[in-house]
């Protein structure tokens, strides 16, 4: 038993460790200028193209400008072998809904024989993009689309100086699509799998390209065409079906689990109001799992938690659940004693938590496991205003809500009803939501690591009707 | 062919079943949803926006302070908008619609159908109770005109006059109209329409959340067999049918 409440303990212990980073990864982006404003050890992190590649390129026949944005053909063209092809530096991403790159043509030459598309790692670069397998272009000087051979198929219109045209793959429906001056021209089956380079190619003399790989605003609208994919992914997912009132269950669910008793009442008074009246399935449905065990102790140790009142909760524990708070080591132990200490960093009194931690933490210091977190209490004494440091997020509001949700789940455990206390760690909601998360992964993985995972956030985000 | 594919077929599909689905077992799949980190704020904000958009506007505020999370809407404006709902609910449609207006004129003005249905609903009030003479006034003078504009309005129109027509209405072709559905169904509408003017959503986020995991795990299956939720009410993990 002591064993499995440690495992409630120490899964707290992770949560606080991740908001730590997470806290510390934000203080760094404010910093940093990546685009998608992931860092690199984020799992959904990847490189994109940011330029042309100058290393393999196609000899004499490209002409790559300093700023590596720009690609002239400098020679008179001889035969079809010496097509000026040039790749991008890196693969485009795939772990995205849709990749788009865009060209502007500078100048048409002397016959326009320029090409946008997209490459496999090996192509052979004198061969305009289309015209060898694994590869597709849009060619300008006849508006075809070139796909694994030399013969085109109809497809566009033609493109010359002064038009933008762009190059994107739909990693969602599996195909590339092209863009002239902003709008679509049509979209091809991708039918390869693996990494693809943009490719722009040049063949005859003057033609001269620019590539915008998004360091300026686009010509198309990407973010409309985004949401319009997505608009029409979420029809598709519409129309499934859901037992009615599922939702209300998990809310309900939701409120008991955390003790959010209040709430709770209010919701099921207002539900036995409304039209027409919702039944209560007490007997099925996650509620089962005894999520009301204790309810009104829960309620009130959240409270004091979120009061900042550890004093007082600590006590509410030992008249109620003394077994919990017996080992003064264990991790639900150190999460209040922490707590305690950060409370009174809150209202200044100093002295006092330098007092509080000799005792403390010198007890927990033994425990290697959690040093980091020790350190990161410590090091609020360090500051003078230490809200605005780099351990400032122990002063949220998280950090009480991680402690009255280790409590809660602690108490939770002490059901004797409950078969399995790993039960005791997530609601039913978000059960749900790890679940629908490593769907989408592997999905994704699957699928050759294509198209875009479940994001919450943005979920959320979209609050506003477009 | 077809006894021959019938001998031959049946051991040929399982093996291709075998090879071309992944088999992920319980273990390896609780690892992968232990690595998924969802947080709290966000499961929050998930609950208010669905207390928020129903209408729970009691357990919302209460929700704001037991939890600490910020409503997307101001709460004050859920109260209007489910006075009109409720009013809707109830039959008094009148009421409603002077609510409704109260609360933002433009609602009605650039809903037409909207309003249409509004005074359909109405009308449906008015026979429910037995006032013909008045329904019939009504139906000429408020609804007619609107018919003429649009033809899918005139065949609702005609559909609710011809309640008329029958004694026992319950029963009637078109009975379905005085069900209490039809009041809820222009409730609901009502209801988004306010919701939009007030750019929100007019559906709460969990129940597509839900759809999006049933539609996400079947398409999963066509791919791998691994542990389910099958119960999105309980949300248990049910083992890969190998």
């Amino acid at each position: 038993m002591a064993q499995e409440n440690d495992a409630i303990g120490f899964y707290f212990l992770d949560l606080w460790r991740l908001h730590s980073k997470s806290a510390a990864s934000a203080a760094a982006a404010t910093t940093s200028s990546s685009a998608s404003g992931l860092s690199p050890e984020d799992s959904e992190f990847e490189e994109e193209p940011t330029e042309l590649d100058t290393v393999n390129s196609s000899g004499g026949f490209s002409l790559v400008g300093a700023d590596k944005l720009s690609v002239q053909y400098p020679s008179v063209n001889l035969h079809g072998h010496d097509v000026g092809v040039v790749q991008a530096n890196k693969p485009a991403p795939s772990k995205r809904l849709i990749y788009y790159f865009e060209i502007y043509v500078k100048n048409a030459g002397a016959r326009g024989q320029i090409a946008i598309g997209f490459t496999s790692p090996g192509f052979k670069m004198r061969r305009q993009p289309g015209w060898e397998a694994n590869s597709y272009g849009y060619h300008g000087d006849d508006g075809l689309l070139y796909r694994g051979h030399g013969k085109g198929e109809s497809f566009g219109p033609t493109y010359s100086t002064g038009d933008t045209v762009g190059g994107g793959i739909n990693y969602a429906a599996q195909e590339f699509f092209f863009t002239k001056n902003g709008m679509i021209v049509g979209n091809v089956q991708k039918d390869v799998k693996g990494p693809l380079f943009p490719t722009v190619a040049v063949h005859s003399q003057y033609e001269e390209v620019l590539v915008n790989f998004g360091q300026e605003q686009f010509a198309f609208d990407l973010k409309a065409f985004e949401a319009e994919e997505r608009a029409k992914q979420q029809a598709t997912i519409d129309n499934v079906a859901i037992p009615q009132n599922a939702s209300y269950g998990i809310v309900r669910s939701y409120l008991q689990y955390y003790g959010y008793e209040e709430t709770l009442e209010l919701f099921d008074m207002s539900s036995k109001s409304t039209l027409p009246p919702i039944s209560l399935a007490e007997e099925n449905g996650c509620t089962g799992e005894g999520n009301s065990y204790a309810i009104d102790h829960r309620k009130t140790l959240r409270q004091l938690i979120r009061r900042g009142e550890i004093d007082d909760a600590f006590c509410k524990l030992q008249q109620w659940y003394p077994h919990l708070v017996q080992d003064d080591k264990s991790a639900l132990c150190f999460l209040l004693h922490c707590q305690k200490f950060i409370e009174l960093v809150r209202v200044g009194r100093l002295e006092d938590a330098v007092a509080f931690g000799r005792t403390e933490f010198e007890k927990f210091y033994r425990l290697t496991e959690v040093h980091d977190l020790v350190k990161d209490c410590a090091a609020l004494l360090a500051y003078e205003q230490p809200l605005k440091s780099s351990v400032g997020y122990l002063l949220g509001d998280s950090q009480r809500e991680i402690v009255a949700d280790a409590v809660n789940a602690m108490v939770l455990s002490t059901n004797p009803n409950i078969k399995d206390s790993k039960i005791c760690l997530h609601s039913c909601l978000e059960r749900l939501l790890r679940q629908l998360t490593t769907c989408f992964l592997e999905k994704r993985s699957l699928n050759g690591d294509q198209g875009e995972a479940f994001d919450l956030r943005r979920i959320l985000s979209t609050y506003k009707k477009a | 062919m077809s006894v021959f594919w019938f001998v031959l077929g049946r051991p040929a599909d399982f093996e291709s079943m075998a090879s071309s689905k992944k088999v992920i077992t319980r273990e390896e799949w609780e690892k992968k949803l232990n690595d998924v980190k969802i947080r709290k704020e966000d499961m929050n904000k998930l609950v208010m926006n669905f207390l928020v958009t129903e209408g729970y506007v009691d357990a919302a505020e209460k929700f704001r302070l037991e939890s600490g999370t910020e409503p997307d809407i101001d709460l004050a404006t859920i109260t209007d908008r489910m006075a009109v709902k409720k009013a809707v609910q109830c039959g008094n449609v009148e009421d409603a619609i002077e609510k409704v207006n109260d609360l933002n004129p433009e609602i009605l003005d650039t809903n037409p159908q909207l309003f249409f249905h509004l005074q359909q609903q109405r009308l449906i009030e008015l026979i429910r109770n037995g006032k013909v003479a008045e329904a019939l006034e009504f139906a000429q003078e408020e609804l007619a005109p609107r018919g003429e504009e649009n033809k899918s309005f005139l065949e609702e129109l005609e559909r609710t006059v011809a309640l008329l027509a029958f004694d026992d209405v319950k029963n009637c072709p078109v009975g379905d109209l005085l069900d209490i559905s039809q009041r809820l169904k222009t409730a609901s509408e009502v209801n988004a329409a306010i919701l939009t003017s007030q750019s929100h959503e007019k559906d709460p986020k969990l129940p597509s959340l839900l759809k999006m995991l049933v539609w996400a795990q079947n398409s999963l299956d066509e791919k791998a067999a691994y542990p389910r939720i099958n119960d999105v009410s309980t949300a248990t993990l049910e083992d890969p049918a190998i």
